[in-house]
């Protein structure tokens, strides 16, 4: 259990290659935190520098108050789960869970307790005496998961642990994980590149791009209030709808033109953007799928649309829409609000009408890119 | 399926099978007809050396009714009342050391190459790499004289020779690095979390997984002054007791008077030569195929 305070920490490869810049992270005790991105945005080169297997260019590294940049991952007192698992295969998984406490010497009657104890809760005790090839994927990420847990350790590192996994499998371990966490209560940071394993499990996300941290916040911040346009076309899914429309400002009332359609700023996002002086003129308005629902053709801000794609979810639609400028959309409908005439109605080529609601809608800087409201 | 289609499904199954059948009888009989010529040396050897005549004055295979040609195991005795268990143990001695040594460097120099970066790694393989290309004889004078002054030639040719050996043995990293490179990082990176040292990732984690490639390199490490002649001919001079058993057995035959005296014996000492090389291989070729075509596909 300890903190993990990462302050102008930059990854600078042989060849001038800039992995990460000036990334600057305060991770308080046994918080969860989560690095999510693209892959190539260093999120993995970030966490494997706290781990001590990649060189720190700059910048320091401390764990629990002391630098740790010049210690060996040994000395760090850390626990880490490789994607692909890293599993020693020429030993049993029995072996493979006590090896890092045969090297710390334990008497074997503290090893064997302490093995089997986290073979119950990871339910893997039935193979302890099996070799890894001899184990199924998800199997194999309990033992690395194991091997990680009998250390008490500081901190808890897990790089991209379930996209080996498939999707059924991965979804059970996210929630395990999630029980793991209250169970060893200790400091975890997450590598991972889906948006929803972030937004499930951490207390706080880290989302970056390039090298750069686009913005730190808890999922409900990263996604009601994101800093710009790529964290807020990253976090949710499908992904955002993105268009580029006009921001009117009316006797102090905002609107915005998307599509010849008029829709007015609504709630709060009006009174911020008059805190903010936010002018008339080109920006990128951004507007959530599920935000989005189907209206008549006389409904006020109504767009007339062409379906393109139907995907039926179980519980919800995805449409896929283009309006007459040849904007594309995507909504979420749920069934359940859907008549069957409605439903069948939904066919390829059908036209239909949609509006959002002036509370949703997220406004960007079409040059920086930043949002008009929160951005920094 | 009509009985039609059925009768056709089977003779075309039987075509091929005969077919196959042809090919496979053609293949195996090539095959024999090159392990025989393979053979007949060997086969010339073995029977040389248990004929009771010392002289090669022979049809090596067959009895001719002109010479004589008689059966038992006299090669085999005199052998070991000879010079031989002499010349023998200063190989086994030599192979022995040489196979630790070399080991022990090459998976080190190994390991280091395949997992560490440093900034001369690259020149350091080209360079070694084009330095192996020249042949090792070049090196012959210039090594005698360093032996002659550093007092490891003649009597104390085993010292040196084992110094010759082990000197550049580093240099024969490249397959075992191949192999080293085959075995995923994370595995070391897992270990190093978990409290392990560089060299207990070696011992504990590596060379655990790369067996038929330490086995292959002990192999070869041991085969190499074994059989080696050149260099043991030149460092250990005319002293006898220093002799290899390559150089040695080649002494009998050196001059004309011990042609005559000494050739079913050589042949003797060349099978029991033969003998723990043959042991060896029956007990490792698994490991050792393996090592040398491990790394092309990922098991």
């Amino acid at each position: 259990m300890a903190s993990v305070k990462l302050t102008n920490v930059k990854k600078i490869y042989d060849n001038n290659v800039v992995a990460v810049h000036d990334f600057n992270l305060d991770i308080k005790d046994k918080e969860f935190v989560v690095f999510v991105g693209p892959s190539g945005c260093g999120k993995s080169t970030t966490l494997r520098m706290v781990a001590g297997l990649e060189e720190i260019s700059d910048g320091t590294v401390e764990i629990d108050g002391e630098v740790v940049n010049d210690l060996q991952p040994k000395d760090r007192n850390i626990a880490m789960v490789f994607q692909n698992y890293a599993l020693y295969p020429h030993m049993t998984v029995y072996d493979n869970i006590a090896f890092s406490l045969r090297l710390k010497k334990m008497p074997e009657d503290v090893i064997y307790s302490r093995v089997t104890n986290a073979a119950e809760i990871l339910g893997i005790t039935q193979y302890l005496m099996r070799k890894p090839r001899a184990l199924s994927g998800g199997q194999r990420q309990r033992v690395a998961i194991g091997r990680a847990m009998v250390r008490d350790s500081k901190v808890f590192l897990m790089d991209e642990p379930l996209s080996n996994l498939d999707a059924k499998l991965r979804n059970q371990m996210r929630a395990e994980i999630i029980l793991l966490r209250q169970k060893l209560d200790t400091t975890f940071i997450y590598v991972t590149h889906d948006q929803t394993e972030a937004m499930t499990l951490g207390d706080r996300i880290v989302i970056m791009k390039d090298g750069y941290i686009m913005q730190v916040g808890t999922p409900t911040e990263v996604f009601e209030m994101p800093h710009n346009l790529f964290v807020a076309e990253f976090i949710g899914a499908p992904k955002m709808n993105i268009l580029k429309t006009n921001l009117v400002k009316e006797g102090g009332k905002y609107f915005v033109t998307p599509c010849g359609a008029k829709i007015e700023v609504t709630g709060e996002k009006n009174n911020l953007l008059a805190q903010k002086g936010v002018e008339s003129g080109e920006i990128v308005l951004g507007v959530r799928p599920e935000h989005i629902v189907l209206a008549n053709e006389n409904d006020p801000g109504a767009i007339a649309c062409t379906l393109e794609v139907n995907e039926m979810m179980g519980s919800e639609l995805h449409l896929h829409v283009f309006s007459e400028d040849g904007t594309r959309w995507i909504v979420r409908v749920p069934t359940i609000d859907l008549t069957p005439e409605q439903r069948e109605g939904l066919v390829n080529g059908a036209k239909l009408f949609i509006t959002f609601e002036g509370k949703v809608m997220h406004f960007f800087d079409p040059e920086t890119e930043k949002n008009l409201i929160y951005g920094e | 399926m009509n009985t039609n289609e059925t009768t056709a499904s089977m003779k075309r199954h039987m075509g091929m099978k005969a077919a196959s059948r042809i090919s496979n009888t053609i293949i195996h009989i090539i095959l024999v007809l090159i392990s025989i010529v393979w053979l007949i040396p060997f086969i010339c050897i073995v029977i040389q050396s248990f004929r009771v005549e010392p002289t090669s004055m022979s049809r090596y295979l067959l009895n001719h009714p002109s010479i004589q040609f008689n059966w038992g195991f006299d090669n085999y005795v005199n052998l070991w009342k000879s010079d031989f268990p002499r010349w023998y143990l200063n190989t086994f001695i030599i192979a022995i050391v040489v196979a630790v040594v070399q080991t022990i460097i090459v998976l080190c120099m190994s390991y280091t190459l395949s997992r560490f970066r440093f900034k001369m790694r690259k020149p350091m393989m080209q360079f070694m790499l084009i330095l192996g290309m020249f042949p090792g004889m070049l090196a012959m004078i210039i090594l005698y004289q360093v032996l002659k002054d550093i007092g490891l030639a003649g009597t104390n040719a085993i010292p040196g020779l084992i110094l010759v050996y082990c000197a550049s043995s580093g240099m024969g990293y490249y397959v075992s690095k191949g192999f080293f490179d085959t075995i995923p990082k994370s595995l070391d990176e897992a270990a190093r979390v978990d409290g392990a040292t560089r060299a207990q990732v070696l011992f504990k984690i590596i060379l655990p997984l790369a067996k038929p490639i330490v086995i292959y390199t002990v192999l070869t490490a041991f085969m190499g002054p074994w059989g080696d002649f050149v260099f043991a001919k030149y460092v250990s001079g005319v002293t006898p007791s220093a002799y290899n058993v390559a150089v040695g057995l080649q002494s009998w035959l050196a001059t004309d008077t011990m042609t005559n005296n000494y050739y079913t014996m050589f042949c003797a000492g060349g099978v029991v030569v033969a003998i723990p090389v043959v042991i060896l291989f029956m007990c490792l070729q698994r490991y050792y195929v393996e090592g040398v075509t491990g790394g092309a596909v990922k098991g």
